[in-house]
Formats: structure tokens, C-alpha cells, sequence
């Protein structure tokens, strides 16, 4: 059977709120990082608000529609990202946050294998027969990323994003339970 | 489209704590009910503390639990209830419990009724691939509406109750999904 927590570059953890809130703190300083990750103006949260969050999201009621994880490096132990998941239960269908805060870590395969964890999470231990994510057209590495994950683009909102003064499109994409199963080369999941 | 929520004699409505404790506190005075519903000794309990258990378990919104009352179609009397509880949505499998409190309806068709209800809930709302029950081998009018509907027997637990001196069998049975649509013999869903 696969080790579902572990990847070839890392392995899908839970952490402490007080671990995670000291890394995020400092992921939230790099505003390229959190313009890539999200729509919303950025802001500054103190690292009580960071650990209240994440006391809230990883200790407090396990739902069976919100999953939250956190992922260090095999090598070096080190916390470098996260993915959370919210699954609509009765469509079977699950909507997928992924992000790499620590930058050393971009463009050299780390959140592809992450991505791929995550896959094979949703479709072997939830089960669902789809996953969606949303990203901004600027962020071409991961577009890259997901369509080695088997993503496919879908749709697009146009100009939906303003950033310094442009307008950017919003991107949509999708991967279905036989795409990925066919991915798997017939190996057991 | 059919209403979803309506049958053929009875329909299922939303729980009102406060109507449902009055008519559970009733009903639990009926110990042949009881004995029928349940495994435990049933204590009496107060009005109050039945509102106050059903407020915290019925009202809190949960994607697992699906509470309904039970309502004749003709005068709107409240007639019994029903919960289907998603065990795993991952295997999209659940386990209901079923009740007519008022004992002038038994044998009268609403409890079959009521069912077929639910199950069409289960399957073409929350599509989910089977639902489970439990009943007691000394329910046969339980045990006769549910093949009706189209469960079928999955097991025994031999001797498994103990009342008025003899020992009983606690039977299983299930429904799955095709099964369901086939019983549906090309009924509009």
C-alpha cells in the first residue's frame, strides 16, 4: 500500500497552531507570496490571531467537509507550505488551497509533489470524483504545476484581478477521478 | 419534479424542539413503543431536558445528521420522526432510525411511507450509495414495511436483547443504490 502522508520531496504533517503560526507570521511578510496565494488585500495578523486561526482549524471539530494540512521537506524537516480542502459531500466534489510560504522552495518541484499528495488524498481516501482550484493568470509556475498534477484549465473570469493599475483573469481548473486514475498507471491506490 | 419532501400520506418537515419534546415525553409513556425503538431502558425525561438535548444534537447544523419529523397529510398531525445519519462520505454510506410515535397510525402505511421518502432524500439529494438499518427480531411490522421498500436482510446478531426473560436477535438490513432505482421501476426521481 502507498504511504498516503509521504511524497519523493515531502510529507503532509499536523502541526502545533503555535509551530504554524510562527511560520505563517513570517510568510505573510513576503506580499509577492500572498498576492500569488490570494485575491484578498494583504494584511498583518499578529501571531496570536495566526495561533487562534489555526487552533480553530486544526484542533477544534474535524468536519467532514474542511481538511487542513501542513507539509515539511523530507530532507530537512522544515515547514515550508500548506493545502486545505473543503469537499462539497453531495456532489463528491472538492475544492483544493495550496501554497509554498518559504520561497527558497518555489520552481523546484516542491509544490507539484505536494499537489500530488494532495490528489491522492482526495481521490483514494475521500474518494470524490473531482477536484477544482482557482489561480491568477500571473501565476504561470503554477499553472505549470497543476497541469503536471493532470489539472486541466477550464474557464476563466476575465480582468477579474486588479493589481498595480493592470486588470489579470481569473483561471479555473479541474481534474476528474479517471483522469487521475488513469495517471496511476494501473497501480494499486 | 416531485416535491421531494411530500409521499402519498404522510410528508416530512423540519423539527420543532419544542412541539418534539412535548410528543417525545407522550410517546416515551407508550413502553411497548419504546421496547420496539429501543435497546436501552428508556428513563422518562422531562419535557425541558429532552428541548434542551434536541436544541444542542437536531438544531446545530451538521453535514452527517438529517433530522425530520413525520406529518399525516391530511390533518398535519405530527405522527413520528426520523434521523439518517452519513456514516462515511467517503464510502457515501448511512444508518437510519425511524419512529411513529402515535400509535393509531401503526400498521396504516405512514411509516412505509415515511421511508420511501427518506430514501429518495438519501439517493437523489445527498446521493449516497446505500442506507443502513438496524431492527429487532420482535418487530415484524418494521421488519415487513422495510422489505416493502426494498431493504434487504445483511444479518443477525443472534440473542443480542434481553426482555421479559427471552433473549432476541437484533437483524441488519440494507438498500443500495441500484437496488433503490430498480424498486423506482421507472418512476420520475
Amino acid at each position: 500500500m502507498r504511504d498516503l502522508f509521504r511524497g519523493k520531496l515531502v510529507r503532509i504533517t499536523a502541526e502545533e497552531p503555535e509551530t504554524y503560526a510562527k511560520s505563517e507570521i513570517h510568510w505573510q511578510r513576503d506580499s509577492e507570496f500572498v498576492r500569488l496565494a490570494d485575491s484578498d488585500p494583504i494584511q498583518l495578523s499578529s501571531a496570536k490571531k495566526i495561533k487562534e486561526w489555526a487552533e480553530k482549524r486544526f484542533e477544534k471539530g474535524l468536519k467532514p467537509d474542511r481538511y487542513s494540512f501542513t507539509v515539511r521537506t523530507l530532507d530537512e524537516d522544515k515547514l515550508i507550505g500548506f493545502f486545505g480542502l473543503r469537499i462539497d459531500l453531495m456532489h463528491n466534489e472538492a475544492l483544493v488551497g495550496i501554497g509554498i510560504g518559504e520561497r527558497d522552495f518555489w520552481g523546484k518541484g516542491y509544490g507539484t509533489d505536494m499537489m500530488k499528495l494532495c490528489l491522492q488524498y482526495v481521490f483514494s481516501e475521500l474518494c470524490v470524483e473531482r477536484v477544482s482550484l482557482g489561480l491568477h493568470e500571473y501565476n504561470a509556475r503554477a499553472l505549470r504545476s497543476y497541469e503536471k498534477c493532470g489539472f486541466r484549465l477550464e474557464g476563466r473570469t476575465r480582468k477579474d484581478i486588479l493589481r498595480e493599475g493592470k486588470r489579470y483573469d481569473s483561471l479555473w481548473m479541474g481534474i476528474l477521478r479517471e483522469e487521475w486514475l488513469q495517471m496511476q498507471n494501473g497501480d494499486p491506490i | 419534479m416531485k416535491d421531494v419532501f411530500t409521499g402519498k400520506l404522510v410528508r416530512l418537515s423540519a423539527v420543532d424542539p419544542e412541539e418534539m419534546s412535548k410528543a417525545f415525553t407522550r410517546w416515551n409513556r407508550d413502553s411497548e413503543y419504546t421496547r420496539l425503538l429501543m435497546m436501552s431502558a428508556q428513563p422518562l425525561s422531562s419535557a425541558k431536558a429532552i428541548q434542551k438535548w434536541m436544541e444542542k444534537e437536531i438544531e446545530g447544523v451538521s453535514p452527517t445528521n438529517f433530522f425530520f419529523t413525520i406529518r399525516a397529510l391530511d390533518e398535519n398531525k405530527l405522527l413520528g420522526g426520523l434521523g439518517l445519519n452519513v456514516i462515511s462520505w467517503a464510502a457515501r454510506e448511512s444508518f437510519i432510525a425511524i419512529f411513529i410515535g402515535e400509535r393509531e397510525y401503526w400498521g396504516k402505511g405512514c411509516g412505509t411511507d415515511a421511508m420511501n421518502i427518506v430514501l429518495r432524500y438519501a439517493f437523489t439529494e445527498l446521493n449516497l450509495q446505500r442506507v443502513s438499518l438496524g431492527v429487532f427480531e420482535y418487530n415484524p411490522r418494521a421488519i415487513r414495511s422495510y422489505e416493502k421498500v426494498g431493504f434487504q436482510h445483511e444479518g443477525r446478531m443472534r440473542k443480542y436483547l434481553n426482555h421479559e426473560g427471552k433473549r432476541w436477535d437484533l437483524l441488519y438490513m440494507g438498500i443500495l443504490r441500484e437496488e433503490w432505482l430498480q424498486v423506482q421501476n421507472g418512476d420520475k426521481t
